[in-house]
């Protein structure tokens, strides 16, 4: 791996005064990583209040464990895969909930509207063409959201986020060539999803 | 390459991670082909929505949150502490309430302890409403003396103190010490050899200055003579039926019983007799066999005789004897 020159890590310092028990330290670590870490879970929950818990979650995980953390990749890259791995969680969670409560998808009271639309969604070709830059957003989250979880980590991994191939490899624990052929088959269904959603892009 | 084979490639062809074999075939078949074409407009499009994607701000209580839960993670670290201090919470009042408990049994032990004491103190009150005060201060020392004595065989004491021990020995004693009060003074009792213990001898030897120094000497004597034992040695040739009749003519004499000893052959009886009545005493074991005496000093015999409201104890052992002796 051509990581060791990636070591130089902005947070070693930081790092290693969180280990000797440095509040202080960690709390710098907190502000410096959050908004990332929550643009991760949000783009692979889908939910900010979920998303704010797991990120919550994330940290205090990271806290605990931060004494185990060897400098073998940078700080940064292992908060993220506990955040990928806790958001993964989630999402398991929300789904065993939605399961349950597919049922009471007729009740308009309970049913989440964006949800309700993924569906029916595919036989309305007009609606993309109306929508604004906002809803065009929400329909990729949306079908995002609709995406396998590997193919879903991937893709918010490099095209949301930016990582290498090589940085997602070590937070997945995947080969890199598996991060491209998820990434690629990633993008095709988010194509395919938008398209059916759209019917045109 | 059809369509589907080109259209898995195009994303690995937008990244440019692909061959420039592979990246010139498909340029070419897109060249041909409107469909893949779209596609792969489509795909850019689609990674472009990706990527512009808004960033969504934390909530700025997130940091405070995380923070607070990352503190209470701390101070679990003093939990740690804690739960090591904590079982003193527990522990203390158990150590207290068995420091509590070790104190009332040592209490208790000691009380069952100091009734010899006590008991021994009391009825030397007795005595000094009737002889005078310096009794009182001579008693803790008979007292001592006593205890002492108590183990290898109780040595004459104060009758009160006698009653005390028979208590423990024999309940039967307890009425006689009720009696020992009204027992007249009795004429000094003499030919008496005292068998005296080590422990009794020293006694005996302190006796005389003790009288000299004391300013009712009288009194004195008498708790001296309470204290010290007589002993007497019978010789006799059937031990178990002559102790019989020894028994017999203690109590003929107001004596009583108070142990008996068996021993290899000899008897040892322990009593407690009215001084007054040693002498007769004496005179009736001649005739069972040959008396030997050793008695505490004679003249110190008759005053506590004269004066004694108690019992003094007597020692007798019944001795066999080869039967030329007789």
């Amino acid at each position: 791996m051509k990581k060791n020159e990636q070591i130089k890590d902005n947070d070693y310092e930081t790092v290693s005064l969180c280990k000797k028990g440095d509040v202080n330290a960690f709390e710098a670590l907190v502000k410096k990583h959050q908004k990332r870490m929550l643009n991760i879970a949000y783009r692979m929950i889908g939910n900010y209040e979920d998303a704010c818990e797991t990120v919550q979650d994330a940290f205090v995980s990271a806290y605990r464990n931060i004494k185990y953390f060897e400098e073998k990749a940078r700080f940064s890259t292992w908060l993220y895969t506990i955040v990928v791995n806790l958001s993964r969680n989630r999402l398991k969670q929300l789904k065993i909930r939605s399961n349950r409560e597919v049922f009471s998808l007729n009740d308009p009271v309970l049913t989440d509207d964006s949800r309700i639309r993924i569906d029916p969604a595919s036989g309305e070709p007009s609606i993309l063409q109306k929508l604004e830059k906002k809803e065009i957003r929400q329909k990729v989250q949306e079908c995002i959201n609709s995406l396998d979880g590997e193919f879903k980590e991937a893709l918010i991994l490099r095209d949301i986020q930016g990582f290498s191939y090589s940085e997602i490899s070590d937070m997945l624990k995947i080969a890199e060539g598996t991060v491209k052929s998820r990434l690629f088959r990633a993008r095709d269904a988010l194509r395919k999803c938008l398209k059916g959603v759209s019917g045109d892009l | 390459m059809d369509c589907s084979d080109i259209q898995e490639k195009l994303s690995a062809y937008i990244e440019g991670v692909i061959s420039s074999e592979e990246k010139a075939l498909i340029e070419e078949h897109l060249k041909s082909c409107r469909k893949c074409g779209e596609s792969l407009a489509d795909l850019r499009k689609t990674m472009e929505y990706v990527k512009n994607l808004e960033e969504i701000e934390p909530p700025e209580w997130l940091t405070q949150k995380v923070m607070a839960r990352v503190r209470s993670e701390v101070k679990p670290k003093k939990g740690i502490l804690q739960k090591l201090f904590y079982p003193l919470y527990i522990k203390i009042p158990l150590e207290a309430a068995a420091a509590i408990l070790i104190a009332v049994t040592a209490i208790y032990i000691f009380k069952t302890i100091q009734p010899e004491v006590k008991l021994a103190k009391i009825p030397s009150e007795e005595i000094v409403t009737q002889i005078p005060s310096q009794e009182k201060r001579e008693t803790p020392p008979i007292d001592e003396s006593k205890e002492k004595a108590i183990l290898p065989s109780p040595p004459l004491e104060k009758g009160d103190k006698r009653g005390f021990e028979a208590e423990q020995t024999v309940p039967l004693k307890k009425p006689e010490i009720m009696d020992k009060p009204a027992v007249p003074k009795a004429p000094a009792m003499v030919t008496k050899q005292e068998e005296i213990r080590p422990f009794a001898g020293a006694l005996a030897k302190d006796e005389p200055s003790r009288e000299t120094l004391s300013a009712a000497p009288k009194a004195k004597a008498l708790a001296e003579m309470k204290r010290e034992g007589i002993s007497l040695t019978v010789d006799v040739k059937d031990v178990e039926t002559d102790s019989k009749e020894i028994e017999k003519i203690l109590m003929q004499c107001g004596g009583k019983v108070i142990k008996t000893e068996l021993l290899e052959n000899k008897i040892v009886l322990f009593a407690e007799i009215n001084p007054e009545a040693v002498k007769g005493l004496i005179e009736k074991l001649k005739l069972i066999g040959n008396v030997k005496e050793k008695g505490v000093d004679l003249e110190g015999l008759k005053v506590a005789a004269t004066r004694s409201r108690g019992n003094i104890e007597i020692r007798i052992e019944i001795v066999r004897v080869p039967m030329q002796h007789y």
